[in-house]
C-alpha cells in the first residue's frame, strides 16, 4: 500500500467519523464544528490525491461556510449548547435503513464495476491549475457563467425572502 | 481496481450514507441543511477521485466540483433565507411544526 493509500485512508475515515458525529451530539455548535472538521478532512484527503486546487479550495469555503452555521445555530436554536439533550430527530429507523441500503448500494457499485486501466500519475498543481483555467475560460465557459449567474440569483433570492415585512403592512411595505 | 479509487469511492459512499440518515432523520432546518451538505461531499469527493484516477489529463473532472461546491453554497443561501423567514413568522425551524402545505 502506497503512502498515498494511507494518507487517503487516514483523511477518509476522519471526514466520515466527524460525519457520524454531526449528527450524534445534542450540541448543535459542535455539530457545525463536526462538519467543518469533517469537510476540512475532505479537503485534505483532495490534497492527498494531489488536487492541490480543489483541495485548498474546499477547506477556505468550508472553514467560512461553517462558521456562518455555527452563527445561524446560535441565533436559531431553542438549546444550542445541547444541555437540555433535547431529542430533534423523527422517524429514526426508517432514516438509518435508508442510509445504510444507499451505502451499500455505493459500496457494491464502486466493487464490481469495472472503471478501466487506473492512471498513477497526475499533472502537476502548476499545469492543473493552467488546464483548469483554460477549461473554464474555453469549453465550460457557459456552465461556468451559469455557475455564477445562479450563485448571484441565490443570493438575491436569499435577501428578497428573509427581509423583514414592514411592520403591520405587507411585505412590499404597503 | 487502485485501491486508492476504492478508498476514496467508499468514503463517498459513507458520506452519502450518513448525510441520507441526516437528511431524513432531522427535524431541524439547520440540521437537515447539513445531510445534504454531507451528501454533496458524498457526490464531490466520487467526481475527485473519478478525475485522479481515471482521467487525470480531463480538466473537466474538476470543473464538476466547483459546480458541487456552486450548488452547496446556494443551498446554503436559499435554506438560511426560507430559515430567517420561518423563525420571523413562526418562532421555529423545526420542520415538524411546518404543515401549512400539508393535504
Amino acid at each position: 500500500m502506497t503512502a498515498q493509500a494511507l494518507f487517503i485512508g487516514f483523511f477518509g475515515l476522519a471526514a466520515v467519523w466527524f460525519g457520524i458525529v454531526v449528527f450524534r451530539t445534542h450540541s448543535m455548535v459542535r455539530s457545525a464544528l463536526a462538519l467543518l472538521f469533517s469537510q476540512t478532512a475532505l479537503g485534505a484527503m483532495f490534497l492527498s490525491m494531489q488536487a492541490e486546487f480543489l483541495g485548498v479550495l474546499q477547506i477556505m469555503m468550508m472553514a467560512t461556510e461553517m462558521s456562518i452555521m455555527a452563527i445561524f445555530m446560535v441565533m436559531f436554536m431553542m438549546d444550542p449548547g445541547g444541555l437540555g439533550k433535547m431529542d430533534m430527530t423523527h422517524q429514526r429507523r426508517l432514516s438509518l435503513g435508508t442510509g445504510v441500503v444507499a451505502f451499500a448500494t455505493a459500496v457494491t457499485i464502486a466493487l464490481f464495476v469495472d472503471w478501466g486501466p487506473i492512471t498513477s500519475s497526475a499533472p502537476d498543481a502548476t499545469q492543473q491549475t493552467v488546464d483548469l483555467g483554460l477549461e473554464l475560460l474555453g469549453r465550460s465557459m457557459l456552465i461556468f457563467e451559469t455557475a455564477g449567474i445562479t450563485i448571484l440569483t441565490a443570493m438575491i433570492a436569499a435577501t428578497a425572502v428573509a427581509i423583514q415585512p414592514a411592520a403591520g403592512g405587507s411585505r412590499h411595505g404597503r | 481496481m487502485g485501491v486508492e479509487l476504492l478508498i476514496a469511492l467508499t468514503t463517498g459512499a459513507a458520506l452519502f450514507g450518513i448525510g441520507l440518515y441526516g437528511a431524513l432523520s432531522q427535524t431541524n432546518l439547520v440540521m437537515i441543511m447539513m445531510g445534504v451538505e454531507l451528501i454533496l461531499a458524498g457526490a464531490m469527493i466520487n467526481l475527485v477521485a473519478f478525475w485522479r484516477y481515471l482521467h487525470p489529463d480531463n480538466p473537466a473532472g474538476q470543473m464538476f466540483v466547483l459546480i458541487i461546491m456552486t450548488v452547496m453554497a446556494v443551498e446554503m443561501a436559499v435554506g438560511f433565507g426560507v430559515a430567517i423567514a420561518r423563525f420571523r413568522a413562526k418562532g421555529s425551524v423545526e420542520m415538524e411544526e411546518a404543515t401549512e402545505l400539508k393535504g
